[in-house]
């Protein structure tokens, strides 16, 4: 799996796709999409952790996106972050989505279809996540889930840095109480 | 006395929550979904011959929306972001191409229904792109006919300004629809080619200019020059007038299938 690259030239300088959209490249609608969509798509099911869901939530955040980027004058395209962008779009449609099925116990959000232990490793995780009050839980998951520097979860949360690590300290300290402590009983089956 | 526990047990926990992000994958294949993605959230563009040369076609779920010549892709997909706030991908699929196919006949001049989508219209535009739209080819309409036609009668100057942001240039064929004293007039791509667009139509812009309505004493009906029954007048037999109501003064009426406008 190779989506765990340092950041690239996108991240931190210009982005050189943000030109090519205002310039008006047919492709680069598309390449946009393959650039991001793993990761969004990531980020949405750690938080909503249902598969159909998960897909749809990033179709809702690239919909919003483009239709947003589609008004914008070429001078402001060019000019874009797209990834910070990005994110700040599909963490709105996630937590959007999130408080809209607040009454749906965890349990049901689990994919019923694949079984194995990777599978509930993983959702063992996501429910420990989900457990964090919302802001230590958006931290924790753009740095360790999306292998975000600090600089770039701050353009994407507009929390200062030292808040940022502060969030994210305070998450695995509480994590590592829910995780390493209180190992969750066996699988129900 | 939380420091030693956070450094050592951190990184437990820190390892699983790295591996369980590098585990979270999309169950389905990427290229199907972000294929469906851009589908949704971009329309798709063709190039395309055309009596104007070559042009590019934006096209959406419903049909076409947006025809113009351009100096590269690049170029009318910028317009096109301009004027519709949309992003345009390469076309792809057979339905796609399919449309393609259907645009490229109709714009070579064959009867082909082409699809199109004006929901970006107003009703008025709609209303009267529609009407102009029905303009057969090698026949000419005066904007005081579609202003009627369209249910908006004395819109003539309305027509006009419609006419020049048609979306659709050739398919919503607004090159035949003339000044109301039957001379040309202006042309989005200049009055010079909408012309030679009517001439290789078979439209004399010569004859209609000034006199765009011909009667016959043998019916006792005065029609548009271009309506298919004027064009059946024998040329002895054929009178010209400068408007609907010259004629209708000297005791002709008004062609059921052309409809020319009495007040014009």
């Amino acid at each position: 799996m190779k989506t765990r690259a340092r950041p690239q030239e996108w991240a931190t300088g210009l982005d050189p796709l943000a030109a090519r959209l205002a310039d008006g490249d047919p492709l680069a609608p598309k390449a946009l999409v393959e650039r991001h969509y793993r990761e969004l798509y990531r980020y949405a099911f750690s938080v909503l952790r249902e598969e159909l869901s998960d897909e749809d939530a990033v179709q809702d955040a690239f919909e919003r996106a483009f239709s947003a980027l589609g008004r914008y004058s070429e001078e402001r395209l060019r000019a874009m972050r797209l990834r910070p962008w990005m994110y700040r779009i599909t963490l709105n449609v996630a937590r959007n989505r999130l408080r809209q099925r607040r009454e749906v116990p965890v349990e049901d959000l689990c994919v019923e279809a694949a079984s194995d232990e990777d599978r509930e490793s993983i959702m063992d995780t996501l429910a420990a996540l989900g457990g964090l009050p919302e802001r230590q839980r958006v931290a924790v998951t753009l740095r360790y889930l999306q292998d975000m520097p600090y600089a770039e979860i701050s353009s994407v949360t507009g929390w200062p840095e030292g808040t940022a690590k502060t969030l994210v300290r305070r998450g695995l300290m509480r994590l590592r109480s829910l995780m390493v402590e209180e190992p969750k009983g066996g699988g129900q089956g | 006395m939380n420091e030693r526990f956070t450094e050592r047990d951190g990184e437990l926990v820190t390892a699983s929550l790295r591996e369980t992000g590098a585990r979270i994958v999309p169950a389905r294949e990427l290229a199907g979904l972000v294929a469906g993605v851009v589908a949704g959230v971009t329309d798709y563009l063709f190039g395309v011959e055309s009596p104007l040369g070559a042009v590019y076609v934006a096209a959406g779920p419903d049909g076409v929306r947006y025809l113009a010549p351009a100096s590269s892709e690049e170029e009318f997909a910028r317009r096109y972001r301009e004027r519709f706030g949309r992003f345009v991908s390469p076309a792809q699929g057979d339905e796609v191409a399919e449309l393609a196919e259907r645009t490229a006949a109709a714009l070579a001049g064959e009867r082909v229904e082409v699809p199109l989508d004006l929901s970006r219209a107003t009703p008025f535009q709609r209303r009267v792109l529609e009407v102009v739209r029905g303009i057969s080819r090698g026949e000419v309409r005066p904007y005081v006919w579609v202003a009627g036609e369209a249910g908006s009668p004395g819109a003539s100057r309305a027509v006009g300004n419609v006419m020049a942001n048609n979306p659709v240039p050739l398919l919503v064929p607004c090159h035949r629809v003339v000044r109301n004293d039957g001379s040309t007039g202006r042309y989005a791509f200049g009055a010079g080619e909408k012309v030679r667009l009517l001439r290789a139509e078979g439209v004399s812009p010569e004859e209609i200019s000034g006199s765009p309505y011909v009667a016959t004493p043998t019916t006792g009906i005065v029609c548009h020059a271009t309506c298919r029954n004027a064009k059946r007048i024998q040329p002895e037999n054929r009178r010209a007038f400068r408007s609907v109501r010259e004629a209708t003064a000297a005791g002709y009426r008004p062609c059921k299938v052309c409809r020319p406008v009495v007040a014009a």
